[in-house]
């Protein structure tokens, strides 16, 4: 087949296009590896900078990964009945609860911060515990879960499913955690995922919530760039990268098959 | 042993204040298949889920099973089986699974509920699909395994709420036969919903047609078809068919013609109706086509459709409307032709003329 000038320029501007995207990526990690980014790759390269990163700032990544863990299972157990709720009893009120429960990610995350601080600041134990941290967290993800969740809920029947559980003799909590829960699994996955990658790279609303003891892996990341050399920041960007996408992964994959599960037709050949 | 449901004095008005179903009494017999028929909107699945615990009868509304007040009781505790149009099937467990629900939830133990899930699966012929998921089963096949999960539990009464909708006209056909055998097998008392009038005469031991949240008629199908007892049973069981005519002295007149030998109760009034105005329904059998010397009316054929074992012709001039009549297979009619036809007195259900105050 004979391609004209055509095919071959839209090639090279969708080449161009992604090394724009790509080349400051491969740069940004070959930096942390290289013995001295401005005498280049000829000065070889090195995990040294890794490991200085770990040694620095392994506290901040634990603290991070830790607030991850605890934000999600806040974010579970709050998020999956109000989604029920939602989709089970709509109502105007529960509509306005649901604009409400939106609004931390539509105002900036500094603008949250400085309320949470402005309320709470002067609760000293609780203001300098990371458990002040999670509660930003929480604010900011809870929303995300939610709407994953909600989504998978509505697209169900679930009047219909509990009506088939409840002839059957099962009570709600049966039907809640025998029925709902695992038909709206796809939902929740989905949704805890973003809360996780969320949470783990949230940066403007935590940055004004921390303390120096209550530093998150993003947090650090601005402190390194701002006070250490080049080669330090980009081995921590190299870390960061490796964390989050393992999850940017499974997100997409599990995107992917949502998408994939096809409904049977029934046809007239149908002979059940 | 089967189960007696009696309702009395049940009516429903919705929050918003709309009256779904007036008062009624209706009782169905342990054992019985009655079918609530209507079209949409008339009430018929609003008694359903009443009978189910999913909507509960207004104050002074009283439900009872085999004389045990379950009024108030959630589904959860009244032991029925319910049959969905969309199946209700658990779209997270396999067949098996969906069917041992129900055994799992009254703590049937697990050798026995296998044992019984087995048994179920064999008699709706599905055991060969006991490990498969849901969405990899066609329509026909997920209704029965939600029947053979409604039954595993052996309820009380069985509900089945328009349950061969969603099925193409010949797997209904089938499936209906195969539900009407099943009913028969188990003995148990079943509420059946549907707007299908034939699905209604196939399966219904009684048949109550419902109309804008009042039950028009409850009879046999037999009564249903033959003895409709208002214009809007007959309409809807499909005697489509109008025309109007004259009693005088017991005898029915149209136009110049008398016919003697028709039935024309009254039921609204408990008394024969030998005078006034009528109105006529009836089928396509109400009228057959005939030579000119026995002829009653000649119409002209606006439209022919051929059915099979019968063609259907759509007739004008007889009376205010088109009427349908059949004639053979094999006739040769073409739209635009004449057409001389008789009356089948015995064939025509005679109600009062509604006046124009009522």
């Amino acid at each position: 087949m004979r391609r004209d000038w055509k095919f071959y320029s839209q090639l090279g501007l969708t080449i161009v296009l992604c090394l724009f995207i790509v080349v400051p990526v491969v740069m940004s990690a070959l930096a942390g590896v290289t013995v001295n980014v401005f005498k280049g790759l000829s000065s070889g390269l090195t995990l040294r900078w890794v490991f200085e990163v770990w040694d620095l700032y392994a506290q901040s990544i634990l603290l991070s990964l830790g607030i991850a863990m605890a934000c999600l299972v806040v974010t579970l157990v709050a998020g999956v009945p109000l989604a029920y709720v939602l989709v089970r009893r709509p109502s105007r009120m529960m509509r306005l609860f649901e604009e409400l429960l939106t609004l931390p990610v539509a105002i900036p995350g500094l603008a949250l911060a400085l309320a949470l601080l402005i309320t709470y600041g002067g609760v000293s134990g609780y203001r300098s515990s990371w458990l002040f941290i999670l509660t930003g967290h929480v604010l900011f993800t809870l929303p995300f879960m939610v709407r994953s969740v909600a989504a998978v809920m509505a697209a169900m029947d679930m009047k219909m499913l509990e009506e088939g559980a409840a002839s059957l003799g099962a009570g709600f909590w049966r039907r809640f955690f025998g029925v709902i829960v695992p038909n709206a699994k796809p939902g929740i996955l989905a949704g805890a995922l973003m809360v996780v990658t969320l949470s783990i790279g949230e940066f403007n609303l935590t940055w004004m919530l921390h303390t120096p003891l209550t530093k998150t892996l993003p947090v650090g990341l601005a402190d390194a760039y701002a006070s250490m050399r080049l080669e330090i920041g980009s081995a921590y960007t190299l870390i960061f990268f490796v964390l989050i996408m393992p999850l940017l992964i499974a997100m997409q994959a599990l995107a992917d098959r949502g998408k994939r599960a096809s409904r049977r037709i029934d046809t007239a050949e149908d002979t059940l | 042993m089967s189960t007696q449901i009696r309702l009395r004095n049940c009516a429903k008005t919705f929050a918003d204040g709309t009256r779904a179903l007036a008062p009624f009494d209706l009782t169905i017999e342990g054992g019985e298949t009655i079918v609530l028929l209507g079209p949409s909107g008339c009430g018929k699945t609003t008694i359903l889920r009443m009978i189910a615990g999913l909507e509960f009868p207004d104050a002074g509304g009283v439900i009872s099973f085999d004389g045990d007040d379950v009024t108030r009781q959630s589904i959860e505790k009244r032991r029925v089986g319910m049959v969905f149009q969309s199946y209700a099937l658990f779209p997270n467990m396999t067949v098996a699974e969906n069917v041992a629900y129900g055994l799992k939830v009254h703590g049937v133990p697990s050798a026995e509920r296998d044992a019984r899930v087995d048994a179920m699966l064999e008699m709706m012929h599905i055991d060969m699909l006991a490990d498969r998921r849901i969405d990899q089963l066609s329509g026909g096949q997920r209704q029965r395994v939600a029947l053979a999960r409604a039954i595993a539990v052996q309820p009380r009464v069985l509900l089945l709420d328009e349950p061969l909708t969603a099925l193409d006209a010949k797997l209904r056909v089938r499936l209906r036969t195969e539900i009407n055998a099943l009913l028969r097998k188990l003995g148990i008392t079943a509420v059946y919903v549907t707007h299908d009038q034939e699905e209604a005469m196939a399966l219904g031991d009684r048949i109550v047609v419902m109309q804008k949240g009042e039950i028009a008629q409850i009879g046999t199908p037999r009564e249903i078809y033959r003895k409709p007892q208002n214009p809007f049973v007959a309409d809807f069981v499909g005697a489509a068919n109008r025309m109007t005519g004259q009693m005088r002295d017991g005898r029915l007149h149209i136009g110049a013609h008398v016919f003697d030998a028709v039935d024309a109760f009254d039921p609204r009034h408990g008394a024969i109706l030998d005078q006034g105005a009528v109105e006529l329904y009836f089928r396509a059998d109400g009228l057959s086509p005939c030579d000119l010397d026995e002829a009653h009316f000649t119409g002209r054929v606006e439209a022919v459709s051929y059915l099979g074992e019968r063609l259907r012709l759509t007739v004008s001039g007889i009376g205010s409307q088109a009427v349908t009549i059949d004639t053979h297979a094999d006739d040769v009619i073409e739209a635009g032709a004449d057409v001389h036809c008789r009356v089948n007195a015995d064939r025509l259900t005679v109600f009062p003329a509604v006046t124009a105050q009522s």
